[in-house]
């Protein structure tokens, strides 16, 4: 039996069973039938919970005369991820707003949510970060082709023929190794965060570990910055045309 | 047609090989080690330690840079922050492996 945070105890006490159905249908039983919904998950859904209420209070509160403070602030958001985007991306670049904001918020959201007593960081568990990586491997994949069609091949290719067969493994390994570097340092740096306070508490715990929380907090707004760059970047690369 | 069946032959045959590859990995069980504190202290140390001096010199270069333009400053942020992550993450691939392997 994991130990659990107050938020997944009533998660699992509501919703056991029906994650235990749904486990057993995708054949990934639960190793704790009676806590099948892990903290990380339940944070997550934390996370969406609060971005759902954010954006629908931004919707309801728009207004062109008389702008709230909440409509300034996620107009500060997307002018900012707008603004990096275009610079990296060019021409083009307001389709990819969405999707690189979303995952802006989400991933600080998350990393912040450690900072909360109660509460835990979803990203210090590998598994979270994971998705995100892979998120972002098909999304940018999937441009790729939208934008270069059958030419996007030519990417994974060397500039001469006798190459190709050099440069193609090279290549999907490299694709593949982006992935474990989003993951790998997300993952690592909120772990690291949350290990060096802690042990620093066993030493001193009295004011010394919240120099370390400090940090941490400086961390988290990074690397979720960090995340959204590389995302860009990646896209960018996937987008742009031969000449 | 043929040059196909070259760029296919090589394809497959880097599959085989990374396929041969795989076992290497999974041998060597993590069984816990006397000295596994001591491999953490030393490669710990020599991961950030080194990673300090890289990050060191990139910082330095992208002061000196801003120093001479400050008009360039968004562009050299960017990479700034770019490679310090490409950099840090080694260090932190080191800590994941020591974490995964010594705990």
């Amino acid at each position: 039996m994991p130990t659990q945070l107050a938020f997944t105890r009533i998660l699992n006490d509501h919703f056991a069973p029906l994650a235990n159905s749904i486990l057993s249908a995708v054949h990934q039983p639960a190793a704790h039938p009676t806590a099948p919904i892990s903290n990380a998950f339940a944070m997550e859904l934390l996370v969406f919970l609060v971005m759902l209420v954010y954006f629908v209070a931004v919707r309801v509160s728009l207004s062109v005369e008389k702008p709230s403070t909440i409509q300034h602030v996620s107009e500060m958001i997307h002018g900012f991820v707008g603004e990096q985007s275009e610079s990296i991306i060019g021409h083009g670049y307001e389709r990819f707003t969405t999707y690189l904001t979303v995952l802006f918020l989400f991933i600080l959201l998350a990393n912040l949510m450690g900072l909360i007593p109660g509460l835990e960081s979803p990203t210090s568990n590998p598994v979270v970060p994971l998705g995100f990586a892979l998120t972002t491997f098909l999304y940018y994949h999937f441009h790729g082709i939208r934008a270069n069609g059958f030419g996007y091949v030519k990417q994974f290719l060397g500039p001469v023929w006798w190459l190709y067969p050099l440069m193609l493994p090279i290549e999907i390994i490299s694709h593949f190794a982006r992935v474990l570097s989003l993951t790998i340092r997300l993952y690592a740096n909120m772990f690291a965060g949350d290990l060096v306070t802690l042990a620093f508490f066993s030493l001193i715990p009295v004011g010394v570990p919240l120099i370390f929380l400090g940090l941490h907090f400086g961390v988290s707004i990074i690397q979720a910055y960090i995340f959204m760059v590389l995302a860009t970047v990646y896209l960018s690369m996937a987008v742009a045309h031969d000449h | 047609m043929a040059r196909m069946f070259q760029i296919s032959k090589y394809f497959f045959m880097a599959m085989a090989a990374m396929l041969l590859a795989t076992p290497a990995f999974a041998q060597g069980a993590a069984t816990s080690n006397p000295y596994g504190p001591l491999a953490v202290g030393i490669g710990m140390g020599i991961a950030a330690g080194l990673c300090g001096l890289g990050q060191g010199r990139a910082t330095a270069s992208a002061a000196e840079a801003l120093a001479r333009n400050p008009g360039a400053r968004p562009g050299i942020q960017l990479f700034l922050f770019i490679g310090l992550a490409f950099i840090e993450s080694l260090t932190l691939f080191t800590f994941a492996l020591l974490f995964v392997r010594t705990a």
